[in-house]
């Protein structure tokens, strides 16, 4: 148990550095309109917000469609939808927010659709890997034992690309948290207005803030990911 | 449903014909094969001779493209694929032990496919790794990766007797054990085979391992086409043309001696002629167990210069050896002689 708990320890070290270190400084009007209680819990909530609903989210597209993607009648068309998803995070997220911007206006809905087409690729990818990578010979004996084609997918098949589907999936968390700061450029909230705020008016205590803030929340999602990975992993491999 | 109960049924092949699309020559053609109930007939060919195919057309695995397949009287080809094989035990080479699933919901697997009541898989998961040597309160809840390899093929072998079918293919089943893991493996199996008495197909390539087990052998070249159809003692004694020569390799006698027991000769040494059984006659003569085949005999003679060697108080000869593969001379009656060939099937196990 002791080794999951280092990383929440060093994180809310690093944090306590912080608040001393902010508490510390003589904090001008400017910096004091962006360092407050009040606005830096409502950024941080807005941030988790739309990590979170991007994953959810991600995870009802890309595991199914995966599973579909990994049966042998849909093989071929595999290569053409991870084709698709490499082509949405291969794109600056940047460009990709102000292409829809320009098209469907701004908010939390275009925030959202721009985190979904950039996170989907590592959870599409895993979970069709995760699938083709079951070891025949196991396929080969359900099926011969009399397993249908849907108590081997369900029994063998998925429970085995578990731990590949969850790698994916924090890979993917990881990434919508970091990219998620760029939400602020379609006004919807979040950490990267605290960042923003900092470069903008040459603040950097505000900078420094937001910008740790977003390391720590990425760390800490980093280590719940892999606290569930190995909750999540059926026992014995 | 075809027999589901513990004894074997019969297997009859009729013209089972497997043609791929794009390819000249069929993988499988033509074969018939008559299988009697409780019987272990090995396949046993070199690689890509199809003989993995035409086994796994029984089961379904492959649709066979001509042909029928009986068990028991029944037609296999008129089952759905999915309950058919959830009576019909299957052991793979590779084992294909669920490496997610505990032991125990290994072997349990195909009970409750048939939905059996937990209770009753509960006591048949315990009665199989009893059957198979493993203990079950030690073995019931490890990991299949916990287990040695030799371990996780007699847990495959008692998940494919879990239900308890009356028809078992293996597939090379002990093929990527090592040697002395495979003997032993061989020699329980052969032991649970006697008790059990289920029909069961075994691929191979091995021909050694094909004279050890098979009640009968059927040696098949290119195609599965069925070179010869015998048994061990009657394919090494008169094997049907070159290919099955071949397939023997230059030591069928010693091979065929391997087949019989040494108590043979020394009981009928008793009723016999000339050969003196009392104690004397057996001094200064090396000994040998009466459990030990002709071939360990021949080789403790050769081992120590001597035409003759002492079994369990009796003298057996060089030329008495030579007889029993002959089938003619020495101590032997012709009714015996005739006989020899049938031997091993009842005999040396």
């Amino acid at each position: 148990m002791l080794r999951y708990l280092g990383t929440p320890l060093a994180l809310a070290a690093v944090l306590l550095v912080l608040y001393l270190w902010v508490s510390g400084l003589a904090l001008d009007s400017i910096e004091q309109r962006t360092l407050n209680w009040e606005y830096i819990h409502t950024r941080v909530l807005e941030h988790l917000r739309l990590t979170a609903v991007a994953t959810l989210l991600v995870v009802i597209i890309a595991i199914p469609v995966g599973i579909l993607l990994s049966r042998p009648g849909a093989r071929w068309l595999s290569p053409v939808v991870l084709g698709l998803a490499n082509l949405g995070q291969a794109t600056p997220a940047i460009g990709l927010l102000a292409l829809l911007t320009i098209q469907f206006g701004i908010g939390f809905t275009i925030a959202l659709v721009g985190l979904i087409a950039y996170a989907v690729l590592p959870v599409l990818r895993n979970t069709i890997i995760g699938i083709q990578q079951v070891d025949p010979a196991l396929i080969e004996a359900a099926r011969g034992m009399g397993m249908t084609r849907g108590q081997v997918l369900r029994r063998v098949e998925i429970k085995l690309a578990v731990p590949v589907i969850l790698a994916g999936l924090r890979t993917a968390l990881v990434m919508a948290v970091g990219v998620a700061t760029l939400a602020t450029f379609v006004n919807a909230g979040g950490l990267g207005d605290i960042i923003v705020n900092g470069i903008k008016l040459q603040r950097t205590p505000v900078l420094v803030t937001g910008g740790v803030l977003t390391a720590v929340i990425a760390f800490f999602v980093d280590w719940l990911g892999s606290v569930t990975e190995n909750a999540l992993r059926p026992r014995g491999i | 449903m075809f027999d589901t109960t513990s004894s074997g049924a019969r297997i009859e092949l009729d013209g089972l014909t497997k043609r791929y699309p794009g390819q000249a020559d069929p993988a499988v053609d033509n074969v018939t094969l008559d299988i009697p109930a409780g019987e272990l007939v090995v396949l046993v060919g070199p690689s890509g001779c199809g003989k993995t195919t035409t086994m796994k057309m029984i089961n379904r695995l492959i649709e066979p493209t001509s042909g029928a397949i009986r068990i028991g009287g029944t037609d296999v080809l008129a089952m759905r694929p999915d309950e058919l094989r959830r009576h019909i035990g299957y052991v793979i080479q590779q084992i294909g032990l669920f490496p997610h699933l505990t032991i125990a919901e290994n072997v349990g697997l195909v009970p409750g496919l048939l939905k059996w009541s937990k209770d009753k898989i509960a006591r048949r998961v315990d009665e199989l790794l009893d059957l198979v040597g493993l203990d079950p309160a030690a073995f019931r809840g490890r990991f299949p990766r916990q287990l040695s390899g030799g371990q996780q093929q007699r847990i495959g072998v008692a998940r494919a007797l879990a239900a308890d079918p009356p028809v078992m293919l293996m597939d090379e089943p002990f093929g990527a054990t090592d040697p002395i893991t495979r003997e032993r493996l061989q020699n329980e199996f052969l032991r649970l085979q006697r008790e059990l008495k289920k029909t069961i197909i075994f691929v191979t390539h091995d021909f050694e391992e094909a004279i050890k087990l098979g009640d009968r052998i059927a040696v098949l070249r290119e195609s599965s086409r069925i070179a010869q159809y015998d048994t061990p003692a009657r394919i090494l004694a008169a094997p049907a043309d070159d290919y099955v020569a071949g397939f023997i390799g230059t030591d069928a006698t010693l091979k065929r001696l391997a087949l019989i027991p040494v108590s043979l000769l020394s009981r009928s040494t008793s009723t016999g002629t000339t050969t003196g059984t009392s104690a004397a006659a057996t001094d200064g003569l090396p000994q040998i167990a009466g459990s030990a085949t002709l071939r360990q005999a021949l080789d403790a003679m050769v081992a120590h210069g001597r035409q003759e060697i002492a079994v369990d108080g009796k003298v057996v000869t060089f030329a008495q050896i030579c007889a029993s593969v002959t089938g003619e001379q020495a101590g032997l009656t012709g009714e015996q002689a005739g006989a020899a060939g049938e031997w091993p099937v009842s005999g040396v196990r």
